[in-house]
């Protein structure tokens, strides 16, 4: 219990810094946010009183605990091209990157396990090389490469969805779910080969200790002592990497969505990056820093739970 | 020390690696056509006259990709110098030294590796602008968390070894004591590491500049040719499988490398 306590302190404590980092860094660079909206032609009076109407007037710490708690209960101020609320403009589109993220998620699960275990089995093999340049090659190959072929072949030879025609998740999540599938499987193959090189180094790293050496001698058999208890130990370090693999597609979405026209947060970070749209960057980047931590911290608390040693050592 | 036995992964990268390298290398000062002029007629196939054909402005592709490479090689090059040299020097003060500066230095760490690279690289971008020189910066930056925390373990771990006291028994300084005997011992845990940060920089590269926030014009990237040959995907296919094909060749042999390092590196233990 200790444990949690001390891990969602220093999940707070990083969630601060974090959002601090970035609140000090738009605040220097944003300029005049009062001129950003009312545009060049603007009156000193009429400057003034929108500055005042938003607490710019303000000494730098309260508006950044302004905003911080404007953040939290949804209220993440005005886009400066758009002129409507950030959180407005952000929830629509956090939804697909959330759907196409987890779709992603389940494909890498769902590949990475059987793939990794074959691999650490097989390792050593006739075709242990053949397996070891597969993955290099599938880390390779820069997802928006990927993703160009794949909505080439798959949305306009066989169509089986049609590139930059997005459904909405509300009308047609059928339709939606298949758009955002072949978008998953670009960003989940890289991730796929890394999974499966650390599952095999972690369960071939495992397999050489002791304890694994005395229960084979003792005429358990090979399969079952994989099973019962590599596999279980080798679970700390996946858990850790899923957390890390959580964080990173979410990054590698914004490259994706691009290319494959989905209307996520990705696209929509970079239109705003290119627009100079602060308040919606500013927004954007704490909220994905916050699911980068978050993801961390969560695996690490699954970790702690499910082996026990780990409270002694703090980290996993 | 045993002697280091080259293996099948570090032959076969080294020698990927090296022809690509020498072949953008070599587009720094001799291309077959001009990359940038119309020398040919618009959207022809690939043909022995032009290797990986013309894209719609009648350009060769070859040339195009052979010298805009070098872009990309070069900031992933720098990054790498830059994220890997500080890096290395903050591990090294946090790692040999401790106390209040490696609490500090590592908190800061933390926080900063709370942002994906990517977006991280892109914050750093909308403050300074697109643009060759501000892609190294942004990308250096990003790096340096990952190598300060490694190289910090690295030199950590070497601090109450027997040599190490010895030397400081000797009278040794500090920086000789870094330099010369603690660093060497790093290399098995750096050089790996190299590679897969040249390969991240160069995957970073190419990604901000399709994106349209990495390097302008006049500099041309992978990036920015890839984001090119999207557009004419349809007219020209081969424009977008050739620049794809060449990130995925040069990553592909770095990475091969790596992995050939850490398994000599395994042998030698």
């Amino acid at each position: 219990m200790k444990y949690v306590v001390r891990r969602i302190l220093a999940l707070i404590i990083t969630m601060i810094m974090v959002s601090f980092l970035a609140f000090a860094a738009f605040h220097i660079i944003s300029g005049d946010p009062a001129r950003a909206i009312l545009g060049m032609n603007a009156t000193e009076k009429q400057l003034a009183i929108l500055r005042q109407e938003m607490g710019l007037d303000k000494p730098f710490l309260v508006q950044y605990i302004n905003w911080l708690f404007g953040f939290f209960t949804g209220n993440l101020g005005v886009s400066y091209s758009y002129r409507q609320p950030v959180a407005a403009l952000i929830m629509p589109k956090l939804k697909v990157t959330l759907l196409m993220v987890l779709i992603s998620f389940v494909i890498i699960i769902i590949c990475s396990l059987p793939l990794g275990l074959r691999a650490a089995q097989k390792s050593g093999g006739r075709l242990d090389w053949l397996r070891t340049t597969i993955v290099q090659l599938c880390m390779a190959v820069p997802a928006f490469f990927l993703s160009i072929l794949v909505s080439y072949i798959f949305g306009i030879i066989f169509k089986f969805f049609t590139p930059g025609d997005f459904p909405k998740i509300e009308k047609d999540l059928a339709g939606a779910v298949r758009y955002l599938f072949f978008a998953a499987v670009c960003i989940a193959i890289p991730r796929i080969a890394m999974a499966v090189r650390m599952l095999k180094s972690t369960i071939i790293e495992e397999m050489e200790k002791d304890y694994v050496r005395t229960a084979i001698s003792r005429g358990n058999d090979r399969a079952e002592v994989l099973k019962k208890h590599v596999l279980k130990n080798s679970l700390v370090p996946t858990i850790t990497f899923l957390g890390q693999t959580m964080a990173e597609i979410v990054g590698g979405s914004i490259v994706v969505e691009q290319v494959f026209g989905v209307p996520g947060m990705g696209r929509f970070l970079v239109a705003s990056i290119s627009n100079r749209d602060y308040p919606v960057v500013e927004a954007l980047v704490v909220i994905l820093a916050f699911w980068v931590i978050l993801s961390g911290t969560l695996a690490d608390l699954i970790n702690q739970k499910i082996d026990p040693r780990l409270k002694l050592g703090g980290r996993a | 020390m045993k002697k280091h036995k080259w293996n099948g992964y570090l032959i076969a990268g080294v020698i990927i690696t090296t022809i690509i390298v020498l072949w953008i290398l070599i587009g720094r000062f001799y291309t077959p056509y001009p990359p940038t002029k119309m020398s040919a007629a618009k959207l022809q196939g690939p043909s022995l006259a032009h290797l990986f054909g013309t894209d719609k402005f009648g350009r060769d592709i070859f040339s195009r990709v052979m010298q805009g490479s070098g872009t990309t090689l070069f900031i992933a090059a720098l990054t790498i110098v830059i994220g890997a040299g500080i890096g290395t020097i903050v591990g090294a003060m946090t790692g040999y030294f401790g106390g209040i500066v490696d609490e500090v230095l590592m908190r800061l760490n933390d926080a900063l590796t709370a942002f994906p690279s990517i977006l991280l690289a892109l914050v750093i971008i909308s403050i300074l602008g697109p643009g060759k020189y501000n892609v190294i910066i942004a990308l250096g930056i990003v790096f340096i968390p990952s190598y300060a925390r490694m190289m910090r373990t690295a030199f950590a771990s070497q601090r109450e070894v027997n040599y190490i006291i010895s030397a400081r028994l000797m009278g040794a300084s500090s920086p000789r004591i870094l330099m010369m005997h603690m660093l060497p011992n790093t290399m098995h845990v750096l050089l790996p590491a190299l590679t897969i940060g040249f390969n991240n920089a160069v995957l970073a590269e190419a990604s901000m500049s399709f994106l349209g926030i990495g390097v302008t014009p006049p500099d041309v990237s992978m990036g920015y040719m890839l984001s090119e040959a999207q557009g004419m995907f349809r007219s020209a296919p081969w424009y977008a499988l050739s620049v794809g094909g060449v990130i995925a060749l040069l990553v592909f042999g770095i990475s091969l490398i790596g992995e050939g390092m850490q398994k000599m590196n395994k042998e030698v233990d």
